[in-house]
């Protein structure tokens, strides 16, 4: 009788931090990704390491016991990164003979540094899109399309006629007056702050 | 931090970094905390490059982007969870597969989490939001390199006219038809008809089908087709000439239980109870599911797709476009024909006081009164009035008046103890408010209005007493509008919409003081009947200075004039100073129809 009830009241928390998990993870996948991309040095992988990511924090979740209930988001994506964190070096020793693969060393170093600014990359994000405005046209169209889906440098250079070299440079070139330009915004974003 | 490492890392996220580029970078990233940082911001720079290229309208020329902030995303709230709908857009995965994968091992390794959703209606919070992560997980992995959902925070580009823009369903239209019998109880469409999916039936003849894709057959009866789409169509029973040019190329028909693709030009099937059967005539198709699944047919092979017989007869033989056109040609001719001997006999019916068979009319500014009863009614085309083609084809003609200085002018003088008004009209769109027949100049009194409304109604109506300042509630306009004079419009209901666009009416409106009628009909039927009540009673009617096609006010007194000139053609207009009988003004539809009706 005792157990039954037990058993009743468990089922009915498990509910109820299902509804949690869900509502926490479909809010913060996004930041959790940003962090999964950080630690790889391509795409590849993301999506493995994100869905084992999702699993693990379920398996888990009981664990997370969030010091303050006005910091559990906070907390949840710190706790998701630590898990994330994992998941990524475990993915990449699976992957170890390919050619582009960090050091674990480096993974932890790289994870150590994005966990210090998680909230930033998003500032970046929207920090990028003032920054186009503010380009030329051309400029703009150039930067967008190498990242614009199925397009690459090559294809481009293709399309245009001009030199994959060339179009090359000028591409850098523009990424970095991008780069100056977030770090730029950012500052005055805090600065404002 | 010098360009070289920084080029290091661009080259590392294009993917052309080398091994030996790849290990220096990692031993700066391994040495120093700024390199670290600026590596961070490189990656994230070209993942927000990315979802940003993803976006709609992301390369667009200007740069007039929304501000950047969270405000312009969409987000479903589900209770006290926010979903943000962008955030699972921008996450990239690898395909539904893994989804699946990933939903199903989720719900599998997390115990009983399939059967919660399930079990209480007290969980239907749980239960939405299992559905919002499945989905959502769905739609995550669904959207890699795609673009993003549209943004509903802000809709668009908000163009409210755009609610309102007509629009018709239908995959085809239906653009020649010879010695056509329709099948009971099916569908019966004329000639210039959009034809929506959906069965296409008819007993004999010959149908041409002009699909929009580009695509179009030539259907011998008897006949039985179900319209797929605007690239396919089943044929369920009959034989069919396709051809299918360059922009068609993919054209679809089904047949028994195969596909069959036209890779170019022009190919005949024959369907039939037992067996069905094609032949290229010229090109190329494939044949997809069925027996012959993955064959390519060309010039002159023949396949059977079900059934099968040695000694068919070669498809060749199935009517060719000339050959429609031809015995179309031949069709009209003989319709024409015989309109024109019932045209001859209507001539001297001695209640005319005006006949303008235009449709035999040759190429010159006067439209003659052929009314035996005589009068010097003859009109006078005044300003851009089109010499167009008839309703029985090329040889015959219409007067098209679909620019606003477009007229036929007339004058009829006398009194009338009543009219009939009948024309044939094809409508191309109801551009104006109002949209002119006839119409007498001046609308005084005992003169006749006789046009179509923009919503498709017919009205007729004859002025009462044009000194009277009459008020009235304008339903149109739900507000009161001053009218000049008492008079009392008889609308039918919508007999027009811009689905039969192209299409020739035979209209007719009745007006009988003695009877105190009025009646109106289209294409021989009787669409309305109304009383004129004792207010609205005129016995004495005029015609006068009036106009066929559009509006004429001579005398107004200002430079402003309506516009109601119509936007179509009229190639019979016959006026009646009599109240014909339904039956005759059937009569008159069953002469004066063309192929097809």
């Amino acid at each position: 009788m005792e157990r039954e009830e037990k058993q009743t009241e468990t089922a009915a928390e498990r509910e109820q931090r299902y509804n949690e998990f869900v509502g926490l993870l479909a809010r913060h996948d996004q930041s959790i990704r940003r962090f999964v991309r950080l630690l790889l040095p391509s795409r590849d992988g993301v999506d493995d390491v994100m869905q084992e990511t999702a699993l693990e924090c379920w398996k888990k979740f009981a664990d997370f016991t969030p010091d303050a209930p006005e910091k559990t988001v906070e907390e949840f994506i710190r706790w998701a990164c630590v898990v994330a964190r994992y998941k990524a070096l475990s993915w990449q020793r699976d992957k170890g003979r390919d050619r582009l693969v960090f050091r674990e060393n480096v993974i932890e170093l790289l994870s150590v540094a994005a966990m210090s600014d998680l909230d930033v990359r998003e500032l970046e994000r929207q920090a990028v899109e003032v920054c186009l405005s503010k380009m030329q046209d051309d400029q703009r169209r150039l930067v967008l399309s190498v990242y614009a889906p199925g397009q690459s440098i090559a294809l481009i250079a293709a399309e245009t006629g001009e030199q994959a070299r060339r179009l090359y440079s000028r591409l850098n070139a523009l990424r970095k007056l991008l780069l100056d330009c977030v770090r730029q915004q950012l500052a005055e974003e805090l600065g404002n702050g | 931090m010098g360009d070289d490492l920084r080029g290091l890392m661009f080259q590392l996220i294009d993917g052309t970094i080398s091994s030996e580029d790849f290990k220096r970078l990692q031993d700066a990233i391994e040495s120093s905390d700024d390199v670290r940082k600026e590596y961070l911001r490189i990656v994230n720079l070209g993942e927000s490059l990315t979802e940003i290229a993803n976006e709609p309208n992301a390369l667009a020329a200007s740069p007039e982007r929304d501000a950047p902030t969270n405000s312009g995303r969409p987000r479903i709230s589900i209770d006290t969870f926010a979903v943000d709908l962008n955030s699972w857009g921008k996450t990239v995965a690898a395909s539904n597969a893994n989804a699946s994968g990933l939903a199903a091992s989720a719900f599998g390794s997390g115990g009983d989490l399939r059967r919660w959703d399930l079990r209480s209606p007290g969980l239907l919070i749980a239960a939405a939001a299992v559905l919002m992560f499945v989905s959502g997980i769905g739609f995550w992995f669904g959207q890699q390199n795609e673009s993003r959902p549209i943004d509903v925070a802000t809709g668009g580009d908000g163009d409210a006219r755009e609610i309102s823009e007509p629009q018709i369903a239908g995959h085809a239209t239906l653009r020649r038809v010879v010695d056509l019998r329709w099948s009971k109880d099916a569908a019966a469409y004329h000639e210039g008809d959009v034809l929506p999916d959906g069965l296409f039936q008819f007993e004999a003849g010959v149908a041409e089908i002009d699909f929009f894709c580009g695509a179009s057959l030539i259907v011998e009866g008897p006949a039985k087709l179900d319209v797929k789409s605007d690239w396919s169509v089943r044929m369920l029973e009959g034989r069919l000439r396709a051809n299918v040019p360059p922009a068609a190329r993919g054209f679809k028909v089904l047949a028994a239980d195969a596909e069959v693709i036209d890779l170019g030009t022009e190919f005949a099937l024959e369907v039939q109870a037992d067996n069905a059967r094609i032949e290229v005539i010229d090109g190329e198709v494939e044949l997809r599911g069925g027996t012959h699944n993955g064959d390519h047919l060309l010039t002159g092979q023949k396949q059977w797709l079900k059934g099968g017989q040695d000694n068919a007869v070669s498809l060749q033989s199935l009517s060719t476009i000339d050959d429609v056109q031809r015995r179309c040609n031949d069709a009209q001719a003989e319709r024409f024909a015989q309109w024109k001997a019932a045209s001859l006999r209507l001539r001297v019916d001695q209640r005319l006081i005006a006949y303008y068979p235009i449709a035999e009319t040759q190429f010159e500014r006067t439209v003659r009164n052929s009314a035996a009863s005589g009068g010097n009614f003859d009109g006078q085309l005044v300003g851009p009035v089109n010499r167009t083609t008839g309703r029985f084809g090329v040889e015959s003609s219409g007067l098209e008046f679909d620019r606003p200085g477009a007229r036929l002018r007339t004058r009829i003088d006398g009194e009338f103890e009543a009219f009939t008004f009948a024309c044939w009209v094809q409508i191309d769109s109801l551009d104006h408010r109002y949209n002119a027949l006839f119409m007498g100049d001046g609308y005084e009194n005992g003169e006749p209005h006789w046009q179509i409304r923009d919503d498709g109604c017919l009205m007729f109506s004859v002025m009462v007493d044009d000194t009277q300042d009459v008020r009235h509630f304008n339903g149109i306009d739900q507000q009161v509008v001053r009218d000049a004079g008492l008079h009392r419009v008889y609308y039918t209901e919508p007999i027009w919409d811009v689905a039969k666009s192209g299409q020739w009416f035979h209209l007719a409106a009745v007006y009988d003081p003695n009877g105190r009628t009025v009646r109106q009909y289209v294409n021989g039927d009787q669409v309305s009947r109304e009383e004129i009540i004792e207010k609205f009673h005129i016995k004495s009617l005029r015609i006068g200075a009036a106009e066929i096609g559009n509006w004429g006010q001579p005398f107004r007194q200002t430079p402003w004039f309506s516009v109601r000139n119509l936007n179509g053609t009229i190639d019979e207009l016959a006026i009646f100073n009599a109240t014909l009988t339904s039956e005759e003004i059937h009569a008159l539809y069953e002469q004066g129809k063309p192929l097809g009706y």
